[in-house]
């Protein structure tokens, strides 16, 4: 039996002057993937940057791959190395100097200050390995605010398998993309799951994908409103609990 | 057309020996020296400072830092002594403000340096003796440059190299994304803070050179110039940093042979290269040579 990959216990965060989570536990099993649902402004981008060390906790501890996280966001260096984070845009405006190549070469960089020519032929072999892998080699030189929405979520993943890691944390990533470009990026996602071994955790606003891809689903709503596995938590009346009234709960025939 | 021409000539021959005369005065060259290296400081962090959006900040803390030499100049102490001080304790308040208030930051800046600039001419209008002096403050004096300024500027460029080297991969993820910065381990308070105190230390050495008026335009042009030639990170910064000390350098020999004001001209000089990177970048010349390989092509056919 594998230690939990990530343990979150008795959490609580303040945003704005106000309790965005409370009082959330919860632990990630190695190689599970995991969505966090629940309407806008329940705390769901607030818990994932708590995770992350981002934003100082009020009260609760997290501890990922046995460390705990410290109040002031540090972990020790080996174990961040070990963290992905797809997150929901980059900020693009205009013509950004850096080529495709050259963003996911930041990905195999340790964390720390680092001289640019530093493990020079390992570290190109690792960024043509990663684009490869997520079918982009041909974006290599590419600049990076060229892309369209779904190429630049497939490089997001080169970014991150472009080096060994175990958790990988996405904040809506499929936000903006249209179907076939979400279809896309859920194929990739999943195959290099299978690959890399990741552990997920990602929230979402699409629970037709949840349902199809999740082990355990966290329905959040400031609190932990139910958590299990997709059958137990999707259901009509939890929805309803969930989202509110309005929500008409409708299941994909196709995905059965 | 002969005669043309010899008078021609004679100009240029005139136009060499005043460049030797002027090249030969020692303050020229500690002028082109410092110009250099004030220009490609400022190309240099202005490259990150123009895609982190913070163009503007380096223009409120020039138009700020005339606060900081009318109090140098109220306390009886060297104005560029105070300057670097005042920069700092300006850009960490500016940074916490930023960071605690809900407001949008150019909006803030705004407040802050419309405010200092108000009490600095309040100040200055106290201070009989120096009425004077204000338009050096405003357009600055390169040829005031002593040898101490250019130690301390090629100090200040030396570490900023280093910094921006060591510190690369932090400030591209910094630009991008925050969160994924931080996720990835890369201390971002402090690389925010650092960077901007260190772009308001190069805003205040470089403000007895460039004037408190024209500071931002040494930053914000070159590495626009920069973004629109350049592809890779690493050129780019490079790039900007050449095309501040260049433009810096050409603008001033103008300056010394024409006896125009050696501020506005370096800033005309670094508009110049900006237009042609304009029209580099637009493909102007790339869309005439496909227009011209059409052409043969269709007369070719005929």
């Amino acid at each position: 039996m594998h230690s939990p990959v990530l343990v979150v216990n008795d959490l609580s965060v303040e945003r704005s002057g106000r309790l965005a989570v409370e009082k959330v536990s919860f632990e990630l099993q190695s190689e599970s993937e995991t969505a966090v649902v629940g309407p806008n402004g329940a705390g769901k981008s607030t818990l994932v940057a708590a995770i992350l060390g981002l934003l100082p906790r009020t009260t609760g501890d997290i501890q990922i791959l046995g460390q705990p996280l410290l109040d002031n966001g540090h972990l020790p260096g080996a174990i961040r190395s070990q963290i992905a984070y797809v997150p929901q845009s980059l900020s693009l405006q205009g013509r950004f100097p850096l080529t495709v190549a050259e963003f996911v070469g930041f990905g195999f960089d340790p964390p720390g200050p680092s001289w640019p020519w530093r493990h020079r032929s390992q570290r190109r072999d690792a960024i043509a390995e990663a684009l490869e892998r997520t079918g982009c080699l041909d974006l290599r030189n590419r600049l990076l605010s060229e892309l369209s929405g779904g190429q630049l979520k497939r490089v997001m993943l080169s970014f991150c398998v472009v080096r060994p890691r175990q958790l990988l944390v996405l904040d809506e990533a499929q936000a903006g993309l249209d179907v076939p470009s979400n279809e896309r990026f859920q194929q990739l996602l999943l195959e290099l799951r299978r690959q890399e071994g990741w552990t997920v955790l990602h929230v979402s606003h699409d629970l037709d994908m949840v349902r199809r891809s999740s082990n355990q689903v966290l329905c959040l709503n400031r609190r932990l409103c139910c958590s299990g596995s997709p059958d137990h938590t999707l259901t009509p009346e939890r929805l309803i609990d969930l989202y509110g009234p309005n929500v008409v709960p409708y299941r994909h025939q196709c995905h059965g | 057309m002969g005669r043309m021409w010899c008078l021609t000539a004679i100009s240029a021959m005139v136009d060499v020996q005043s460049l030797r005369l002027v090249l030969a005065e020692p303050f020229m060259q500690r002028a082109l020296v410092g110009g250099l290296l004030t220009g490609a400081l400022g190309g240099l962090l202005g490259s990150v400072a123009v895609l982190r959006e913070l163009s503007f900040f380096s223009d409120a803390l020039g138009h700020s830092a005339l606060l900081g030499i009318t109090l140098g100049i109220l306390i009886g102490v060297n104005p560029t002594l105070v300057l670097i001080p005042f920069a700092v304790v300006f850009a960490i308040l500016v940074n916490q403000l930023v960071e605690r208030s809900s407001l949008p930051t150019d909006a803030l800046l705004n407040i802050v340096y419309s405010t200092s600039l108000a009490a600095a001419i309040l100040f200055l209008s106290l201070v009989e003796t120096y009425r004077g002096g204000i338009r050096q403050l405003l357009f600055g004096d390169i040829l005031g440059v002593s040898t101490l300024d250019l130690i301390v500027i090629a100090l200040l460029l030396a570490a900023a190299l280093i910094y921006l080297s060591l510190s690369m991969r932090a400030q591209v993820l910094l630009t991008l994304n925050q969160d994924l910065a931080g996720a990835v381990g890369v201390q971002t308070r402090w690389h925010r803070l650092a960077f901007i105190v260190l772009l308001a230390v190069v805003v205040a050495v470089s403000i007895k050179a460039v004037g408190v008026l024209l500071i931002s335009a040494f930053v914000v042009i070159p590495a626009c110039a920069g973004r629109l030639l350049c592809r890779r990170f690493p050129l780019y910064v490079v790039v900007s940093a050449a095309l501040g000390g260049s433009c810096a350098l050409l603008g001033l020999l103008a300056s010394g042979l024409t006896n125009l004001p050696s501020g506005p001209s370096v800033v005309m000089v670094q508009f110049l290269g900006f237009l042609g990177a304009l029209i580099v970048s637009s493909g102007v010349f790339r869309s005439n040579r496909q227009r011209r390989t059409a052409t043969l092509t269709i007369a070719g056919s005929e």
